[in-house]
This record gives C-alpha cells, structure tokens and sequence, in this order.
C-alpha cells in the first residue's frame, strides 16, 4: 500500500510540472498581456515598454519559462501582476474563503445528495422517489448563477432575512460582535452560497446515489442478508449502503480540488471572495504568476483527490486493500 | 415597456442637467444634512493598489483621492488652463514666478498627516522625486516631464520649476501628484514601496483617513481634526460585488446606499424602490467607431477605408441620434466630435458629416462602388465592399449600437461584419492595429491636450501608440500643438475647435456617443459635487437627511444613517 502511494505521489509530481508548464505556455499564447488593458488608456506607451520590460514580458517565452519554473521550484511563485503583491499573499487571503465555502457545500451536498439518494431508492416507484427525482432534476438544470441570484432576492430582498453577499458584515460592524456574534455573522453569510452550491449539487449525488442503491438492492448478498433475519435498517446501512458507496466515493474525488478551487459564479453572485473569481480574474488580466499558481495548486488538489478517492475505497472495499 | 415608462419619466431630470449645470455640478441635493453616518459604496472590485503613483484604475483613483490630498482641486469646469477655477487644498495659496518658470506653493500651515505630523514643503519635493524616479514605476512620471525639479526655500513653502512656459504649468504642478508623506515613506525601498506596509495601510492627510483593507472590503473614517473641516459622514465603505447583478440587489437591499453606474435596462428596478433615487452627472466617456486607416499587412492605405470621402460617406450612412435613442434613450448623447461637452476645449458647434444616406449613396457611386446586380451589396471590380468591425464581447450596448450601425450601413450597401471578441483579444487586434474597424469606448483624460496622444501624428506612427487608425494630418498637429502651447485659454480654445474641425472632416472615426453617468443612490442621502471626472470629488461634503435617522437597516445589523 505504501509503495503504491509513493508511485501516486511521484506520478502526481510530474502531472503537476505538466499541467503548470502547459498553463504557462497557453496564457502567453493568449492574446494581449498583464499591460494591454494599461496600455489602452497610458498616455505614453514607453511607460507600458519600460512596465513591460520591468516585468521580463520582452523576454523570449523560453527564457521567461525557465526563469519562472525555477521560482516554483524554489517556492516562489513571484508576484502577482493585477495584484502588485507577492502571490502567496494574495492566495493567502482567497484560501480561508474558498476552503470554508466549499467545504461546508461539499459537505452539505454529500449528506443530502446521499440521504436523498437513500429514501429514493428506499422507496422507489413511489410518489416520493418520483418528486423527489423530479425536484433533484430541476435544481440538477438550473443554471448555477440564475439559482444563486434567485436565493439573493428571495431571502436577500424579498423576505429580507439574510445578508446579501461577504465573507462577514462590514469590518466595522462585525469588529464590534462578541465572538459568539461573529461566528453566527460569518454563519449567516455562508447559508445562501452554501444553498445555492448544495442544491445544484447534491441533486446529482442523490441520482448516482439512488442508482447505485438500485444495483445494489438486488445482489445475492443483499438477499441472503435478509433471508437470515436482519431487520431492514441493518441490510440497507450494512451491506446495501456501504457497498452502493463506492460510486460516490469517486465523485468525493472529483469534487476534492474544488475545495481550493472555488465556484466561480456562485463567488461572483454572493460577493465571496475566494480562489473561483480570483482564478478567473487572473485569467482576464492574463496575470500568468497567479494563473498558474492556481492551476498549479488544482492540479495538486485533483491528484489528492484522486488518490484520496483510491484510500476511501480500500477503506470500504476490502478487495482493494488485497490490491 | 416599462423602462421606457421609467425613462420617460426621468426625462424632465435630465433635461433639468444641462449643458452648463453638467460642467459644475452633476447633483443638486445639496450636502446640510445631519453629521455623521456611515455609506456603503458597492463596487465590481475592490483596490489593488492605493498607492498614488501606482494607481490605474477608476477605483484605485478614487481611494487614493479621498486618503490624500494635492495642492489645489480644479473645480467641477474642469479647467486646466492656467490656474483660473482651482480652489485650495494642501497649499493656502500659490503665486508665479517674475519670469513664469517658477510657480511657489505656500502650504497651509495647519495641514496635518493622519499620525499628526505637520505636513511640510519637503514633503512636496519627496513627492514629486518619487513620481519621477524609474524605480517607482509610475505610468503619470510622463506627465511631470516639464518640471524639472521642486525645492524648499522653507518649511511651508515649496517652488516648481519648470523647463518651459507652458498653459498647463499649474495643472501639472497641482493636479497630477497626490502629496504622501516623507517620514513615512522616505525609508521604503523605492521598488518596494508598492508592497510596502507603508502603503497598505496609508498616512494621508484628506479628510477621511485609512482604517481597513481586505479582500472584499475597504474602509475609510473620518479625520475629525482635519485642517479642511470633519467630514460630514463618519466613514466610508467600498464592498465588493463582482457581478453587477449583485451589485444592484445590494443597494435594492438597503446593503448599500451608492451604485456609481446604473444600467439603462436596470433603471425600472431602482424605480420600484421608493428608498432609492437616480443620480446623473457628466461623464467623459466616449464611443465611437474608429477606421484603421491602413493596410495591416502592407502598411499602405486600407483598400477600403484609407479614403477620406468613404469614411465620410460611411459616416453618413449613420443616423447616430436613433443609435443613442435605441441604446440609451436619454441616458446617452450623440457626440460632438473627439471630445466631450464636460471639457473645457469642448466646442457643440462643429458640423460632423450629417446623417444623409442618399448623399452616402451617391458618395460611393462616385467612388466606383455601385450595385450593378442589385443584390444590394456594392462592388467595385468585382470586390464586395465589405469590411470588419472588432467588438468587445464584455460590451452589450457597443455590440447593440455596432448591429444597429450594420443594418444603417447595409441600406447603403455596406457589408460591415461584426466580429466579437474576448476583451484582451479586442485589445491586442487593436493596438497592434491589425483590424478595418473597431468599436471603441474611452473616459477621456481632464486635460484636452490628452487629444495629441488619442489621433496626433507621432501616436499613429508610434508601436504601442494610442492612435490606433494611423490617423496622420499636420493640420491638426499644428493647431492641436498651437492649442497646447497657447497661454490665452480663448485663443487656446480657438485652435482646439481647428483641431477638431479638421479631423472631423477627415472622419477617422464615427463619433457616435457621450455617456450621461447614472449613479443610484439611497433617497436619504445627500450628495454634492459629482465631477465628470471623479464623482467622489466633494464626497467630505455628502451627508444623511435627518428623516433617514428614523430609518432602520432592514437585515438588523448596526445602523449606518446618521444618528444611530
């Protein structure tokens, strides 16, 4: 098992060189550069030339690349062009957010999705699996800035009960709450993009789960399990459940990297701001230090997420723990 | 149909925004409110940078204004000609020297940096040796190119010297630096100092001061004890909203009191909102289709519209008034030219090429280019009369007003082909002016000798120029050149109006639009002073109407309106 890490370990190393220097390579294919929007309005354009030539950007792209992988390799991921800051600060300050947002969706999503999966499956055919497979499907079409603005004026305007969009109240509010008051602040701004994040998402989780459910349901193990007297709860919790997991397992993979990367509209619509818009907003500038330290820090999350996908299924299937 | 209810109804307002009242004053609420008070601006990005000599962008600006003050403020007619117009700041008063090549800055005396020590003469030179030193990188060392040094002749008293006479001596001198502190910055790396605790966390002396800087906000409070009076509020907020929906959900939810542009399509939301107000004022913000007046690939003349009667017959074709009524019904103005009224060099009178298709027509007959086969596309030896138009994707009304342009221009027989591209892509093709057309939108710099850099000869030659058609003409050259070295602001004016007459006849571009700038605003609130070039301006003298004090924030946080 050991052994097979390490090689996960060394083959995510290379995947994370690649993915780092294709990104490099493509954002200065890309048209324009972190000075074009600059340009458009400088009055002398040998200011931008010397900005430009200050920053390495008149460099051959092969020089700048090996000058630039040498700073990641060190550690360094230099400095943000948009930002005029070292690039680990700005990550940094966009981390926490997009950690607790995500990881608070993620984790709502799964809770759901697999609850949801379970009493549909449970009662399948019936009017509850088939509401609750068509309400899934709406949440599971919607498009994701269209539910999260619609949650913003439900519960932001119209019934006015929630905070419209941040991390917390304005720094000068929230500074005068009792520690109690701004965990329950930071808590009331995560519920809407917490909502908006869990419905789309846990709407799919709940079908893969449901079918999985299915499948398992009627396996000769399930069948025997019954024949030897076990209560129901027990057949589903203990033999259909656990191995009906196997398939959202891998979707907890998927879903890893977006712990640090963020959902970008969602971001957007409430305000948060996290690693998403940072990303593309990085991009729109073409600030290449800060794309690719986010790409980089992606990729990384996917190969951890895969591999974490790989343990929690040694975890739940003993077959793979035999290899 | 009800936005157009709503516009309709906003027309009185503003029309009530005339010519003359848009140069001084955007709003007329007028600021004897009640003291103190919080207000909570929502903007689509917060501040990268605060930092006077590094700021770009309208918001960078508009932090950096209110922290830190220059020596004097023009007013809301945007003179930059001699000193007439400008009112006091950090200098009390200010006189020129025997032989005009000198202007002295008598500081006032009670000025205060934010740690409250006095501000000095020495201060002003460190500033301006900051500006203009390489390692500070500043894109507006340019502008300081005619001063050739500042000096002490004592604690309070600063002198610019400069290297020639020029109408703009004041402007530069006044204007163009945001004063910063020595004792606080003059041990800074000067590479460094953008990173800097030092300016992360600012010591001005403007009469709000810094108090908190995050990702998805930016603070500022009072400075209760500054030498130009307390603030009327207690403190500003900028709070990030990305999407511009958001935006407008922020304010419609008493989240916000101050959205800086509203939308046209947005208005008949702000109008359902009784607690809400709109709020014009003159902007500086151009747009128009502008000609690459060459061949990209051969640099010679564009086959098409390198010649000057094809422009003008295009221009022609273009009944710009309908294009402003479909995009912005009175939220727009057409254009007068390369410039905008709010300027000081603005001139209303000069004739653009009318809106004439018949007289288009017989333009591109004579030109050779007919519709032999009556498909209505024109051709001439056998080539379509044909061209492209590049468009910014991230622009809905340039793409609405470029497909009511196309249509014009087809009843004319003109194909012009839209083609909309990623913003960095739009740019890229137009600086590298690689393109037939291209729909461009500008805020026009305060100062009208900006025009040199927009369409002046050595732009269009320059890589990198912002004269992307390669407009070149010693006619307007000299007169704009004459305009700048003229120190009669009439006779200055006088050949600003030869400038623009002759590169209106040339047609490089259709001017099509001025933007009317529409903020929305909290009812309660009472603001005062909205320049064309920076709203934020008078934003010490904005306050909250006693009435608001009854008020209560509606999501049960702390009150943010006067009294409570």
């Amino acid at each position: 098992m050991g052994r097979i890490v390490l090689r996960r370990l060394l083959a995510s190393a290379a995947i994370v060189f690649a993915v780092a220097s294709f990104t490099f390579v493509l954002i200065h294919l890309a048209p324009g550069d972190a000075y074009t929007v600059a340009a458009q309005s400088a009055r002398y354009p040998g200011v931008i030339a010397q900005l430009r030539a200050e920053a390495g950007l008149d460099r051959p792209i092969a020089e700048q690349y090996v000058r630039y992988m040498g700073k990641v390799a060190r550690g360094d991921f230099g400095k943000s062009f948009s930002q005029g800051r070292a690039v680990h600060d700005v990550l940094a300050d966009a981390i926490p957010n997009t950690l607790v947002l995500m990881g608070a969706a993620l984790a709502c999503s799964f809770l759901a999705g697999i609850a949801l999966g379970i009493v549909q499956a449970r009662a399948q055919g019936s009017p509850i699996d088939r509401g609750l497979g068509t309400l899934s499907l709406l949440f599971y079409s919607m498009p994701d800035f269209w539910l999260a603005i619609l949650l913003l004026l439900v519960f932001g305007v119209w019934v006015n009960v929630l905070p419209t969009g941040g991390v917390h109240a304005e720094p000068y509010r929230y500074a005068d709450l009792s520690a109690g008051g701004k965990l329950a602040d930071r808590l009331q701004h995560l519920v809407l993009p917490v909502a908006a994040l869990t419905l789309l998402t846990a709407a799919a989780i709940a079908r893969y789960q449901r079918s999985a459910m299915l499948d398992v349901s009627g396996e000769d193990y399930v069948r025997t399990a019954r024949a030897k007297g076990l209560g129901e709860r027990g057949v589903v919790m203990r033999h259909v459940l656990r191995n009906a997991l196997l398939p959202v397992i891998t979707l907890v993979g998927l879903g890893f990297p977006a712990l640090l990367g963020g959902a970008v509209l969602v971001e957007k619509v409430f305000s948060w701001p996290g690693m998403g818009s940072l990303t593309v907003d990085a991009v729109l500038s073409r600030d290449f230090p800060l794309v690719t330290a986010a790409v980089v820090i992606g990729s990384a999350m996917v190969c951890a997420g895969s591999l974490l996908a790989d343990l929690l299924y040694a975890v739940a299937d003993p077959r793979m723990r035999r290899g | 149909m009800r936005i157009r209810g709503l516009v309709l109804s906003l027309v009185p307002a503003l029309l009530a925004c005339s010519s003359d009242a848009e140069r001084t004053l955007g709003d007329s609420t007028g600021a004897a409110g009640t003291p103190g008070g919080t207000v909570v601006i929502t903007v689509g990005a917060i501040p990268k940078s605060i930092f006077p000599p590094l700021v770009s962008s309208i918001g960078e600006n508009q932090i950096a204004d209110i922290i830190y003050d220059r020596l004097a403020e023009p007013a809301g007619s945007l003179n930059t000609v001699g000193m007439d117009g400008f009112e006091p700041e950090l200098a009390a008063g200010w006189e020129w020297g025997p032989d005009s090549l000198s202007i002295v800055f008598r500081i006032d005396p009670r000025a205060r940096w934010h740690d409250g020590v006095a501000v000095t003469a020495r201060d002003v030179k460190f500033t301006y040796e900051l500006y203009v030193d390489s390692a500070t990188n500043s894109a507006d060392a340019p502008l300081l190119a005619n001063i050739d040094s500042v000096s002490v002749r004592d604690s309070l008293t600063a002198v610019f010297w400069y290297k020639r006479r020029y109408p703009e001596q004041f402007f530069d001198a006044a204007y163009q630096m945001r004063i910063m502190p020595q004792h606080a910055l003059a041990s800074v790396r000067r590479s460094a100092l953008d990173t800097s605790s030092a300016t992360r966390r600012p010591i001005g002396s403007g009469r709000f001061r810094f108090a908190n800087w995050s990702p998805g906000s930016l603070e500022l409070v009072a400075d209760t004890a500054n030498f130009l009076g307390r603030p009327k509020l207690d403190r500003l907020v900028w709070v990030l909203s990305p999407d511009y929906d958001a935006s407008l959900v922020k304010l419609i939810a008493d989240d916000a009191d101050f959205l800086e542009f509203i939308r046209p399509d947005k208005l008949s939301q702000l109008a359902r909102n009784p607690q809400l107000r709109v709020l014009t004022y003159p902007s500086l913000n151009l747009g128009f289709i502008q000609f690459n007046l060459h061949d990209g690939a051969t640099q010679r003349d564009h086959p098409i519209l390198g010649n000057v009667a094809m422009r003008r017959a295009l221009s022609m074709a273009i009944d710009r008034a309908r294009i402003v009524r479909t995009v912005f019904d009175t939220l727009g103005r057409v254009a007068i030219g390369p410039t905008v009224r709010a300027l000081g060099s603005a001139d209303s009178t000069i004739a653009l090429p009318p809106f004439d298709p018949g007289a288009a027509r017989r333009i591109l007959d004579s030109l050779g280019w007919t519709d032999p086969d009556g498909d209505t596309l024109r051709t001439r030896g056998g080539k379509p009369l044909r061209f492209t138009l590049i468009v910014p994707s991230s622009s809905g009304v340039r793409k609405t007003a470029a497909e009511a342009a196309q249509q014009m221009l087809k009843d004319v027989g003109v194909d012009m082909r839209i083609e909309m591209l990623e913003i960095n892509a739009w740019l890229a093709r137009s600086q590298g002016r690689t393109f037939d057309a291209t729909f461009n939108s500008t805020i026009l710099d305060p100062s009208p000798s900006s025009i040199r850099q927009a369409w002046g000869s050595e732009s269009g030659l320059m890589a990198g120029g912002r004269n992307h058609s390669g407009y070149q003409s010693r006619a307007f050259d000299a007169y704009v050149d004459s305009a700048i070295a003229s120190m009669d602001a009439a006779k200055g004016k006088a050949y600003y109006r030869r400038a623009y007459e002759t590169i209106v006849a040339d047609a490089p571009a259709i001017w099509l639009y001025e933007l009317v700038n529409v903020a929305g605003v909290d009812k309660a609130l009472r603001t005062t002073g909205l320049r064309a070039d920076a709203w934020w301006a008078r934003i010490a003298d904005w306050s909250w109407e006693e009435a608001a004090a009854e008020r209560t924030n509606q999501n049960g946080g702390t009150p943010r309106t006067a009294s409570r």
